[in-house]
């Protein structure tokens, strides 16, 4: 199947206007204009096929929501090849905005007096949705979204997260096929979290629709999205399913090994001994083809091997080594 | 995206400002007071004459519920939200939908007037009416082309008003430019001093000017001071400058437009 989104190269710079400190500078500026060219976006590539889930991560400033605006055809590349739906999304903007919808997390696209009801009667002319597809869709996502309560209530009045439920709402009543969401569940608390992330997930799986989400919580993507795109400083950093991030990072997983007394010192081929109690001895993983069998299997009956247990490395904790080790990173890429 | 989509943004907006119930009451109160402020001055001004320039003081009257009321644009709310969308980038909503812009805004304007012209401009009209008394159109020709003008005035309107909010983009503040639009109107529309009592020179300078659209020329018409062939005329050129604020503003969307895709605003 063709790609439904696909990026070769992709950049964008933006010029900012260099201000110069003081009275005198801002004279001088009047007269002569420097401007510093600020690189957000660098030789991102990538192909997303339709039905993903793709999760876009990265810290503030990585270049997440640049890159969005770019495939949602409201910023124009200064680099590189986009493609949407087979199409250029900012030179075909209106038929581009037909088939995808766009929630941003912080910035609402509900008339904030008016109830949520008439907010979505506003999309269906819009988008010139089917009597019949619009009642089906909207009765889906009520229920699905549980938001029968406050549905005839003016937005102005609803909590953050009801907002929230009925953004996303608003996007999917026109049936897109691509799902864009900036940050969706920012602000947002455990339960209403929670809530989003559960009806993404099933939004992808039972309907099919391609959602690309920006986050800085790594729970959505854990949740949601099978596969992450993580970036910093513009720049393309991982691409891949997120149970490979830990081998690509080469982070390691904990073992510990508990025995009924003391057995001496235990070395293991398979094992980096990182710290010994005695009766407990916990050790690294370094590779990641070695199975727990591997380790059983070297160890053996002899020593009175009491529990075993082996800790993944979360993924926070992975994500965070990645980026303090960035440089490091950098530098030994090709 | 069928045309179907823009009746609905009048239809929202018209929704929307009924949430504000209480604003009702202070539009319809502003407004009185403004007309019978205006009544007053003018019967002071006359002080016993009946006609001054060829101009009677009923029809000074009318003039005023006409410019007070009648004609009397949200220019500040149309500014605000043109200017606050361009500069916060909250236009990056509309520009994700597929409709445009300029047409969505004026299809929401033409709600929030309806709105005001059935709970505000009617009701003052009646009170002042039967308390002041107004004179009817000059003629059943006058009576024809003044509701012409009255929509010709609202588009002008529309597009000065449009055309500051745009330039918020550049210059980053509305509200100055709120300041200097409604100095503009009060003097270079006739909304205050109709061209008839101002000096020739700067009547005939103001009469050529588009704010004359917006106050001076629809009253005109109403009380028959244009005779039908000068109606025409004006109703030619009214159309005109109406062109070329289109035209002004199509441009100047365009360049924010090519600003907000380019610079991400």
């Amino acid at each position: 199947m063709a790609p439904i989104i696909s990026a070769v190269g992709v950049g964008k710079t933006f010029r900012q206007l260099k201000r110069q400190a003081g009275f005198g500078g801002a004279l001088r500026g009047l007269v002569s204009r420097d401007y510093t060219e600020i690189r957000a976006v660098e030789g991102i590539a990538f192909s997303i096929e339709p039905g993903e889930a793709v999760g876009y991560l990265g810290p503030n400033g990585a270049g997440k929501s640049t890159m969005i605006k770019m495939m949602t055809g409201i910023l124009t590349p200064s680099a590189g090849t986009l493609s949407v739906l087979g199409r250029e999304p900012h030179s075909n903007r209106i038929l581009n905005a037909r088939d995808i919808g766009v929630v941003f997390g912080q910035r609402s696209q509900l008339w904030w007096d008016l109830p949520v009801r008439d907010s979505f009667e506003l999309n269906r002319h819009i988008y010139d949705i089917p009597d019949s597809r619009f009642a089906d869709n909207l009765a889906y996502l009520t229920q699905m979204l549980d938001m029968g309560s406050y549905i005839g209530r003016p937005v102005r009045q609803l909590s953050l997260g009801q907002r929230m439920r009925a953004e996303i709402a608003m996007a999917l009543l026109h049936d897109p096929k691509i799902l864009f969401l900036d940050e969706p569940t920012i602000g947002l608390d455990v339960v209403a979290k929670d809530a989003v992330r559960r009806f993404l997930a099933e939004i992808n799986r039972e309907r099919g629709t391609t959602i690309i989400l920006t986050t800085h919580d790594l729970v959505d993507i854990e949740q949601i999205c099978p596969r992450l795109i993580m970036v910093d400083d513009g720049k393309l950093l991982f691409d891949g399913e997120l149970r490979h991030l830990r081998a690509t990072l080469g982070s390691r997983r904990r073992l510990t090994l508990e025995f009924a007394t003391d057995p001496g010192p235990l070395t293991l081929k398979t094992a980096t001994l990182a710290a010994d109690e005695g009766a407990a001895k916990h050790y690294l993983l370094e590779n990641e083809a070695v199975s727990l069998i591997d380790v059983l299997n070297e160890v053996g009956p002899a020593h009175g091997l009491k529990d075993i247990k082996l800790e993944e490395p979360d993924i926070e904790e992975v994500i965070r080594t990645f980026y303090l080790n960035k440089p490091k990173l950098a530098g030994s890429a090709p | 995206m069928k045309l179907s989509a823009y009746p609905a943004f009048t239809h929202s907006a018209f929704q929307s400002r009924l949430a504000y119930r209480n604003q009702v009451w202070a539009n319809a109160f502003g407004d009185l007071v403004n007309v019978f402020a205006r009544i007053a001055i003018w019967s002071a001004a006359y002080a016993g004459m009946t006609v001054v320039d060829g101009v009677t003081l009923p029809e000074m009257v009318t003039y005023a519920v006409l410019v007070g009321t009648v004609l009397r644009w949200d220019h500040a709310r149309l500014l605000h939200e043109v200017g606050d969308a361009v500069r916060t980038g909250d236009v990056a909503v509309y520009l994700l939908k597929p409709l445009h812009y300029p047409f969505a805004i004026l299809a929401s304007h033409v709600g929030h007037y309806a709105f005001s012209f059935v709970t505000v401009t009617i009701p003052v009209v009646l009170i002042v009416g039967f308390t002041a008394g107004l004179m009817p159109p000059a003629s059943l020709f006058h009576a024809a082309l003044f509701p012409v003008f009255w929509l010709l005035s609202w588009l002008v309107m529309f597009c000065i008003a449009t055309l500051c909010g745009l330039l918020a983009f550049w210059l980053l503040t509305a509200f100055s430019l709120e300041w200097f639009l409604m100095g503009i109107m009060l003097l270079f529309s006739g909304a205050v001093v109709p061209m008839w009592f101002l000096p020739p020179a700067l009547a005939t300078l103001f009469s050529y000017l588009p704010f004359a659209w917006v106050h001076y020329y629809p009253a005109a018409v109403y009380l028959g001071k244009l005779d039908p062939t000068s109606t025409w005329l004006h109703l030619g050129m009214g159309l005109g400058w109406l062109a070329l604020l289109a035209a002004a503003v199509a441009w100047l969307w365009s360049r924010a437009r090519h600003r907000i895709i380019v610079q991400g605003g």
